[in-house]
């Protein structure tokens, strides 16, 4: 698809029409195959497509150069960050452009007074908090993988995370920013300020998985650090009793930080790959509590009776920073802790409202049951986002299958229920299928209109997020281990 | 196509369970009181190539530029809660309910909307949205846009969409819900919007400090906003008669009685120019709305670092103030003033790369509702998604800012 024309036209585009980065062996353009390989996919590492190219663009006019080029031969292009997204967002299109932007990684304005830090898009999540922590403040959305993801691929998906129930998504936290449309033209969505005029294009942006644009430089609003943290930690005979525990708090007017509930597969998991102490039970609850320390400890204090009254035979209240950290390394670790206690596994990522928790988990199980396979639940309780994990066996003919068919199962049932699809990993490639079982046809004929109005060639990460129709033996949804995380290099989050 | 008033009325009363009335100059009023009813009316208006202003209780109309219809589509029909998941803290309202009466039946489960908007007796959730209203909870509770989760929506052919759906967290498709919020109308027709909800407060304390330096004020309000209390609520009401700083707390009481105390502190250490009051009774966060007894009114929105330079400005231009934290400032001006002040504050805001738009005036149009304010190519792109959710410019044309 890419000619030696277009590729010499992408060269330029990135090392200057003299070529001097390239012969300073700085090229930003990547068009071998043994080095293409490293971007054939993301986190869903089943899916793997090679790109005809990759470019390291150091500039926003080097990404408008990119993407005039792409629109002027009508090549498919795809945006990077660290390609940690778990459903196929970050995945090329076949003989299409990938957009890297490991290089354009830099803090560009810390305005402490006002609360704002403004980035590149390549900049790591977690450098954020890191540099604006000395002042107090951290940058709120924190996904499990906030150590390697990016910020532009936060702003692509709409990242969430444990912390998101009291402090809200990336959407809460992006006030602006410069974007490269799909035509080539640089365009500033929102402002610094607060109700920028006309239509909201930054909110619609967000989370468009890649499909409207290119962000090249983003506005984020950062938040005064708590004076307090407290993280609780009570083991349960039940999903039931634990999940009655949320409820109770939120009912009594709490607002936590963050309510999560793991149950006995994958808390078994990740003590096997953390260690980070868990008792063994049935579900366990973390639930962390921040703010003055007056209203904390009188809060927890109340929690503490909410979990007794439902039947906790064990209370944990963590007593320093690092039993803090040790719970939580625990809880992130859950998914790459599957590897431990399964062959292969698939996650899913569904949400419901939170009233329905027991009755959709014990649906999961007779379902789980019905097919001979087990399912480890890790879930965002407070706000009803599950991941269940689909434990199977490739090896054993026809159980892949199986699983798929499971995993898609679930994400209908939480439908069923009044939830949705993707809480926070987004539809990518992996849940476009399902799109069509959430939304009807006129809502996605609607959507379909903001994508032309920004992308009208069709672009911008095509083929992803709106249902197709299915290819013949096209196979989605289980997780492979990368090559790289094979040979114990990377680790999946 | 010409069509006559007569048609038209027919036209409307054709369509099952929709009522008609009529404007004071003689329009037609549809008043569909569904979701379907409202996708009727669209199509049969949409195909005839006509227009239509979308209205609720009519308390922003005077907002962004002024429309001449054919046809005026009146959601006020549209009310009611539709569904209050009190356990799961959401709740589904139609279009059309009054603020307070939605206020008021979720106050039954001592939930609410977290916003403050202006008129909440009279103004609808409609038309709340559509241009995107919110007070001083803002700084606590966030944004409107922050605080939708869903929306049913009606396009100008008669399409019916939803957006979004009822659980607070979901990444699924295009936010088009946050599109719909501040679209002034002109994207599409909000029936339905699904909130998310948050617990009332069970102890809250009024602290007010009056002075006649704004700039004790507005430094008092920086250095709260810094402090980490639990504020629920701020303003800094600034005219040339006498300034003050309202704040409500919002925690456990024996959280809340040491943070007035400090409050009392940092006011004492203003140099005694700050008189203090605890505990009032008024409803001192009723004061944006006073500001529209003005002729004129301005919405300007400043980096908060920049609140204290521009409080001055506007009182030495003649001005009356509401300051939010989060430096969203709500202006008023007397006729007489207001000719000579708007291009000095034009001057000013554009000095402290600020945002301004006439929300209030007798002249129209504005200059400012006339352009885009000067960001890259966003102009452009706003009339794409324009013409790609309603090409014939039928619903609200040439209301948003740039005649959009």
């Amino acid at each position: 698809m890419l000619n030696a024309a277009i590729l010499n036209e992408l060269r330029a585009a990135v090392d200057g029409a003299d070529g001097v980065q390239a012969t300073r062996g700085l090229s930003g353009l990547i068009s071998t195959e043994s080095q293409l390989k490293t971007y054939e996919c993301d986190g869903l590492t089943n899916f793997r497509v090679m790109p005809g190219a990759v470019v390291l663009p150091r500039t926003a006019e080097q990404v408008q150069a990119i993407v005039k080029i792409c629109a002027k031969h009508k090549i498919p292009f795809v945006a990077r960050g660290s390609g940690t997204g778990l459903s196929g967002g970050a995945l090329p299109a076949e003989g299409g452009v990938v957009i890297s932007f490991s290089r354009m990684n830099h803090i560009l304005e810390i305005d402490i007074p006002n609360q704002r830090v403004i980035v590149e898009p390549g900049v790591i999540n977690q450098h954020v908090t890191d540099a604006v922590s000395a002042y107090g403040y951290f940058y709120a959305p924190d996904p499990s993988s906030q150590s390697v993801c990016t910020i532009g691929g936060n702003v692509a998906e709409n990242a969430g995370g444990a912390h998101c129930l009291k402090y809200g998504f990336t959407t809460t936290h992006v006030l602006g920013m410069d974007v490269v449309l799909p035509t080539g033209e640089l365009v500033t969505l929102g402002s610094a300020l607060p109700d920028a005029p006309g239509y909201d294009l930054t909110g619609v942006f967000v989370g468009s998985e890649g499909t409207l644009g290119v962000a090249t430089r983003i506005i984020l609003r950062i938040v005064e650090r708590p004076e307090t943290v407290q993280v609780l930690l009570a083991a349960f005979d039940s999903i039931a009793q634990a999940g009655q525990t949320v409820s109770d708090v939120i009912a009594a007017g709490m607002l936590p930080a963050a309510m999560e509930i793991m149950d006995r597969l994958s808390a078994h998991a990740s003590e096997q790959a953390a260690h980070p102490n868990y008792p063994v039970c049935e579900a366990l609850l973390l639930i962390e509590l921040d703010g003055l320390p007056a209203e904390v400890s009188a809060q927890m204090a109340s929690v503490n009776e909410f979990c007794k009254k439902n039947g906790a035979w064990e209370i944990r209240l963590a007593q320093t920073a690092e039993e803090r950290g040790l719970i939580w390394k625990g809880r992130k670790a859950a998914f790459a802790a599957m590897g431990r206690i399964s062959p292969n596994y698939i996650v899913q990522d569904g949400v419901i409202p939170r009233t329905a928790l027991p009755e959709v988990l014990e649906k999961i199980g007779h379902m789980a049951s019905e097919v001979n396979l087990r399912v480890a639940n890790v879930f965002h309780a407070g706000d009803g986002n599950l991941h269940p994990m689909v434990l199977y066996d490739q090896a054993i003919p026809g159980q892949e299958e199986i699983a798929l068919d499971l995993s898609y199962r679930i994400l209908y049932l939480c439908v069923d229920h009044g939830g949705s699809i993707t809480g926070e990993h987004g539809i990518g490639k992996e849940k476009q299928q399902a799109m069509g079982y959430m939304f009807t046809e006129p809502d996605l004929e609607t959507m379909q209109r903001v994508r032309h109005a920004f992308d009208p060639e069709n672009i911008a990460n095509p083929d992803k997020v709106f249902p197709r129709t299915k290819l013949c033996g096209e196979k989605t949804g289980p997780y492979t281990p990368h090559p790289l995380e094979k040979a114990g290099v990377a680790e999946f989050f | 196509m010409a069509i006559g008033i007569v048609d038209l009325e027919q036209l409307v009363r054709s369509i099952p369970g929709t009522d008609c009335a009529r404007t004071e100059d003689g329009r037609v009023i549809a008043l569909p009181s569904t979701t379907e009813q409202v996708a009727a009316v669209m199509r049969s208006i949409n195909d005839l190539g006509m227009t239509v202003e979308i209205a609720g209780a009519g308390t922003k109309r005077g907002w962004a530029n002024p429309v001449r219809t054919d046809i005026v589509l009146n959601t006020r029909r549209l009310a009611g809660v539709v569904e209050h998941s009190w356990q799961d803290l959401t709740a589904t309202v139609g279009a059309g309910t009054p603020w307070a009466v939605m206020q008021n039946e979720l106050a039954q489960h001592s939930q609410f909307v977290a916003l403050d908007p202006l008129w909440p007796q009279q103004a609808r959730v409609g038309g709340i949205v559509a241009v995107n209203d919110s007070g001083a909870l803002r700084s606590s509770y966030g944004s409107l846009r922050d605080l939708i989760i869903g929306m049913t929506i009606v396009l100008a052919d008669g399409t019916i969409a939803k957006t979004g759906g009822k659980v607070v967290k979901n990444v699924a498709g295009y936010d088009l819900h946050k599109l719909m919020t501040g679209a002034f109308g002109t994207l599409g027709i909000i029936t339905e919007v699904t909130f998310r909800l948050h617990p009332l407060p069970a102890h809250t304390r009024m602290w007010s400090a009056a002075s006649r330096d704004p700039d004790v004020l507005a430094f008092l309000m920086m250095k709260v906003r810094e402090s980490r209390m639990n504020v629920r609520a701020m303003q800094l009401r600034a005219s040339m008669q006498a300034c003050a700083l309202d704040i409500e707390l919002a925690s456990l009481p024996e959280v809340v009685a040491p943070q007035i105390e400090r409050l009392n502190v940092l006011a004492r250490g203003c140099g005694g120019s700050c008189t203090v009051q605890e505990d009032l009774a008024t409803d001192l966060f009723g004061a944006r709305s006073h500001i529209f007894g003005h002729d004129v009114v301005v919405k300007l929105s400043v980096m908060p670092t920049a609140i204290t330079a521009m409080v001055r400005d506007v009182l030495q231009l003649g001005g009356t103030a509401v300051v939010q934290s989060s430096g969203i400032m709500t202006i008023g001006f007397r006729e007489s003033t207001a000719i000579n002040a708007l291009p000095y504050l034009q001057e000013y805001v554009e000095r402290a790369r600020g945002l301004m738009t006439v929300l209030q005036a007798r002249e129209r149009p504005h200059p400012e509702w006339a352009m885009l304010p000067p960001r890259m190519g966003t102009a452009d792109l706003m009339r794409r998604v324009k013409q790609q959710f309603d090409p014939k410019a039928t619903l609200n044309p040439g209301r948003l800012m740039g005649g959009i």
